[in-house]
């Protein structure tokens, strides 16, 4: 599934904290002549890594291919190369290609069902059955409301409003499902890859039970996906996630959505631009927490303005079903009543519950993500894992990388990591956002100094058309280098738009290749190629309150990090900075940051 | 044509004949690349003028109007039509999406023309506003060239005045043409068009060019019968042949009746319509005929000649490669010169001007991956060389990429319409020197790629990227084999 990105700094623990403290203290010893706050990248988060790697790294490199393929130490016999349970997106590309290499692979995945469950998915996949696809069916279908509106203004006269009929469009949703999972079926089947049926369960490290009958394997690849997670509050029972939203009887007449990430957002715009009322209710200030700030203050506006309501700052607390059989909701701040559905949108879990990982010592997080190094081996040599599962990045195209990358080390004889910078994303929310590489807050923090280009603009339907509907661009670029660290656009085709920026950035793209690119006249695309002037240059500045001043969202995360080092001073278990290297030290410099620091704890 | 180039230190020159002149710079015709011209060097400090013809949306010897033909006659009116005519197509498709329509959609072409024509009004207006904020003079009248030092501007009432300037730019800009065959006075050009008064239920198009299937789309949505005529075998050409025919198909399957290889040999008024002769005899009846039959720079009243300004047998004023006249103080950018005729390059070759003469920083264009698109319903868009110029000029193996796949939208709405898409690849260097997509958003996704093509991207780096998923762009990041290798030196079957 499409998903936020990851890349957003870590909320702050004690541990990611005291990791910041190791780099900032670092710092410090090396260049104990400079002043504590001459530069905000004293200040910046924890680095973040070049790939998300939840396990240490290990030696994998030159055993993997030891261990792949046929010169393996182990002289048992088994009865496949690769055993995989979950044919999503990351298993069938996983199998498919370790199959090329010649490997003999099983995969077993559990019953075709538009609803998952324990006991039902099937082939294909959340993506396939439950995600991507539908998702998108469903925004085609209802962004048609949209257009039959802009049409007018371009001539376009109806004698009746268009009608919405729900029923077709799940029928001939779900056909295509039908269709894609067989295509699935045969694209397994045609590279010799066994299919099994059922619910793979992992016996020990070789051997996988598939409703009762077992089967051994020198690899096993753990790719189970993931699974929305409602939270436990009263009248939860009556809530759908976003499995039951796809495959609905009857369209909401007014629905209730709970979550501002990307799924949530997608939804709202489906439902209203099929005429439901649609509220979404927000914990946060802004919906998509990690995304670029500008693009979730765009984004919400544009959809308020086509007629979602947004209810901020509002934690669900029970759902009440009245005598009419409809619903309300009930949060810290009021009480929604009339709703025909109620959905939650707040989050996935990785499907890693009674697989018996725990069992053969396959280490999870917390949430139950299985953990794995850079090759996605899990702490278990034999086993393996992608997509989802891992929560690394839970996109698609993600898994099919990882999927990839895996059986390259595996049986491909070739170690290969896989590249997590610059993937693009997209939310194909109404209008859609494309984006790629850091927001501006993480730029600055990365390279301090950066030039921010901006676009906002009436595109030429709308001038038309006469509907409020704007565009939004935004360009980060790197002041020193002048490479383009981050594009965010959120307007129509968004997404299709950035997938060739893509592929610049990953040639090196530079403010100056952009700037040399012809336009193609009239897109809207052609704007970003034409952003002479910066709107902004942010550059180092000595005080982390102009920095704080300029991002009422990260406040919290700094005050918490210097609260962390006014302490570790007090312990003496970081120095101050100047060559005394004493607490009461009364040089400039200490005296300095002694005043910051304290500036900061009120 | 190319020339060294005398840096004559223009402004940072103190010299006394600056006083001489009325002006530093003075532009005729105030199109995409005279306004962008006259703006950029009245940034670096020039005193600046420009004339243009009165306002009007049909273009003439005597009037045109600030924005030119990109923004009156051009690619912001015909985009406008283009959004009007796929909305038919949407329709039809959103049915199996559960939309319930009722039989009877109207189509108000008036009300469409009247919204357009708002449009290009308030363009209009911006483009003016613009020039003023610049700092730029305006005159209305048509120009003409009395020395090199000398413009003549003839107003609307019929007086003219004189201005003098260091230095002239002749951004006229082109027209479209009507082929000489009898009967040609009762057929229209781009120009009208865009503004008939009444929409034709039927009609002939005569060009194979991208203005005629542009329009043969736009007519086709808005439900007219359309009959495309074209001497080649294909329409397009200069485009990559495999979109050609793609492009071809897919104009068929929107309903439009292509006559390839046929020319037209005479138009007859007749009782119901116009009576349209071709060269094999056939006879069709129709409300309007197009001849979209190419355009020519509209140089003929500017007195090029007499101040020794040559032009090209089509009348193109001819540049060296900063855009500079055989006059040395008299410039030419855009579709006068009849380089590459597209609006952003008019716009590059405009700043790339004032940054030369103006700006101290001779700066030559910048041809290689122009990316450019063809508005017909789906797009056609492409950037850098197509299979057979890549054949023609570069010296390696050719590695050819298709894809011709049924967008996602399409299984739901049965629309029977795939999306191509082609990169091609030096075999030696991996470097990716052309691609090309017919399908919908083709022109939006295309943009990203001539940015990578720019950044020198290799067929390597297209598979690093991850795709966007689900998108149409992201075949273009998962064409993972090879659809064939052409050998270095093989000549393509051409001339279709």
């Amino acid at each position: 599934m499409a998903a936020a990105p990851s890349l957003r700094a870590p909320p702050l623990t004690l541990a990611s904290t005291a990791a910041a403290l190791r780099t900032f203290s670092r710092t410090l010893v090396l260049q104990p002549q400079k002043p504590l706050f001459t530069s905000s990248r004293a200040l910046r988060s924890p680095p973040l890594p070049p790939f998300p790697s939840n396990l240490p790294r290990r030696r994998l490199a030159t055993r993997a291919s030891a261990d792949g393929g046929n010169g393996a130490p182990d002289p048992r016999q088994f009865d496949f190369d690769l055993f995989t349970i979950g044919a999503g997106s990351g298993g069938v590309r996983a199998s498919r290609f370790a199959a090329t290499y010649g490997a003999k692979v099983a995969i077993c995945e559990l019953p075709f069902s538009t609803i998952s469950s324990e006991s039902a998915g099937g082939v294909g996949g959340t993506c396939v059955l439950r995600g991507c696809v539908p998702k998108k069916l469903l925004v085609y279908s209802s962004k048609y409301s949209h257009e039959f509106e802009e049409s007018r203004g371009f001539g376009w006269t109806y004698e009746a409003d268009p009608m919405h009929d729900w029923s077709t469009l799940i029928a001939n949703k779900n056909a295509e499902l039908q269709r894609l999972t067989g295509i699935y079926k045969n694209i397994l089947q045609n590279s010799g890859v066994t299919l099994i049926e059922g619910r793979g369960k992992i016996v020990d490290p070789h051997t996988v039970d598939v409703d009762g009958k077992h089967y051994t394997a020198r690899h096993i690849l753990i790719s189970v996906g993931g699974r929305p997670n409602l939270p436990d509050i009263p009248g939860i029972e009556h809530a759908i996630d976003s499995d039951a939203a796809l495959d609905l009887p009857s369209k909401p007449e007014k629905i209730a959505i709970v979550g501002g990430g990307y799924i949530a957002l997608e939804f709202a715009g489906i439902f209203n631009g099929l005429k439901s009322e649609v509220h979404v209710f927000i914990r946060q200030k802004k919906v998509l927490r990690g995304f670029d700030e500008e693009i979730r203050n765009f984004v919400s506006e544009q959809m308020s303005l086509r007629g979602i309501e947004f209810h901020t700052e509002e934690t669900p607390q029970a759902i009440l079903k009245s005598s009419d059989g409809l619903l309300s909701l009930r949060t810290n701040k009021e009480t929604v009543d009339g709703f025909s559905h109620i959905m939650f949108a707040t989050g996935r879990r990785p499907n890693t519950k009674n697989l018996g990982l725990e069992d053969v010592g396959v280490e999870l997080a917390k949430n139950g993500a299985i953990l794995v190094d850079e090759y996605s081996q899990t702490s278990v040599d034999s086993i393996w894992a992608v997509g989802d599962a891992t929560d690394r990045l839970n996109l698609t195209p993600v898994a099919l990388m990882e999927g990839g990358a895996f059986a390259k080390t595996v049986f491909g004889k070739e170690p290969t990591v896989p590249d997590y910078r610059a993937v693009p994303s997209a939310v194909f929310s109404q209008p859609p956002i494309g984006q790629l590489g850091l927001t501006e807050e993480q730029a600055i923090q990365e390279y301090g100094d950066v030039d921010i280009y901006t676009a906002n603009f009436r595109p030429l339907k709308a001038t038309l058309s006469g509907l409020p509907d704007r565009v939004f661009m935004k360009l980060i670029v790197c002041a020193s280098t002048n490479k383009v660290l981050g594009v965010h656009m959120c307007g129509e085709d968004s997404p299709e738009i950035i997938q060739g920026i893509a592929i610049a950035v990953k040639a090196g793209l530079t403010k100056a290749d952009f700037d040399s690119t012809v336009g193609i006249h009239p897109t809207s695309a052609e704007e970003l190629v034409t952003m002479r002037s910066p709107t902004r240059k942010i550059r180092k500045d000595p005080s982390p309150a102009m920095i704080i001043g300029k991002n009422s969202d990260r406040v919290d995360y700094l005050l918490e990090a210097l609260k962390v080092v006014f302490f570790l001073f007090h312990e003496r278990v970081l120095f101050y900075p100047c060559s005394a290297n004493e607490l009461s030290c009364s040089c400039k410099v200490c005296i300095q940051m002694e005043l910051l620091l304290k500036s900061f704890m009120v | 044509m190319a020339r060294k180039m005398l840096i004559d230190g223009e402004l940072g020159q103190t010299a006394t004949d600056e006083k001489q002149y009325d002006f530093d710079l003075f532009v005729i015709g105030a199109g995409s690349g005279g306004v962008r011209a006259s703006r950029t060097s009245a940034a670096f400090g020039a005193k600046v003028a420009i004339c243009e013809l009165p306002f009007h949306p049909v273009s003439s010897e005597v009037i045109g109007g600030v924005g030119g033909t990109c923004v009156i006659r051009g690619c912001v009116p015909k985009k406008i039509l283009v959004y009007a005519a796929q909305f038919r197509g949407e329709f039809e498709d959103s049915r199996n999406f559960g939309w319930e329509l009722s039989d009877e959609i109207g189509f108000n072409w008036k009300k469409l023309l009247h919204n357009k024509t708002q449009e290009i009004i308030r363009l209009n207006g911006i483009y003016k506003r613009l020039l003023s904020n610049a700092g730029v003079t305006m005159f209305e009248g048509e120009g003409k060239l009395i020395d090199a030092h000398l413009v003549e501007v003839t107003q609307p009432d019929g007086t003219t005045k004189q201005y003098s300037a260091k230095h002239i730019l002749i951004a006229t800009g082109s027209r479209a043409q009507l082929v000489n065959i009898p009967g040609k006075e009762l057929a229209i050009t781009s120009d009208e068009a865009l503004s008939l008064d009444e929409l034709p239920k039927r009609a002939v198009i005569l060009g194979g060019g991208y203005i005629a299937i542009e329009f043969a789309s736009i007519w086709r949505g808005m439900g007219a019968e359309v009959d495309l005529f074209y001497r080649k075998e294909l329409p397009l050409r200069g485009f990559d042949d495999e979109m050609r025919a793609a492009v071809a198909k897919n104009l068929e399957g929107r309903g439009i009746r292509l006559h390839p290889g046929t020319n037209l040999s005479e138009l007859r008024q007749s009782g119901d319509g116009i009576r349209v002769l071709t060269d094999h005899g056939d006879q069709i009846t129709t409300d309007v005929v197009l001849f979209a039959t190419g355009r020519l720079p509209n140089t003929k009243r500017l007195n090029l000649q007499a101040v020794g300004v040559e032009v090209d047998k089509t009348g193109a004023v001819k540049v060296d490669e900063y855009s500079r006249t055989t006059v040395p103080n008299i410039w030419a950018v855009g579709d006068v010169t009849n380089r590459i005729n597209l609006t952003p390059v008019a716009l590059m070759e405009g700043t790339c001007f004032s940054k030369t003469v103006f700006g101290g920083q001779p700066t030559k264009p910048d041809y290689i991956n122009v990316p450019c698109a063809v508005f017909c319903i789906p797009p056609l868009s492409v950037v850098g060389l197509n299979e057979q110029q890549a054949l023609e000029q570069t010296k390696s193996d050719i590695l050819v990429y298709t894809s011709s796949f049924n967008p996602m939208k399409n299984t739901i709405s049965g629309r029977q319409e795939k999306t191509t898409m082609k990169l091609v690849v030096d075999a030696e260097t991996d470097e990716v020197l052309g691609a090309s997509m017919c399908g919908p958003d083709a022109p939006e996704i295309m943009q990203g790629i001539a940015v990578a093509l720019k950044c020198g991207a290799t067929k390597a780096q297209f598979d690093s990227t991850v795709g966007i998923h689900p998108s149409a762009a992201e075949e273009f990041v998962t064409m993972r084999s090879i659809t064939r290798r052409v050998a270095a030196g093989t000549k393509l079957k051409t001339n279709l």
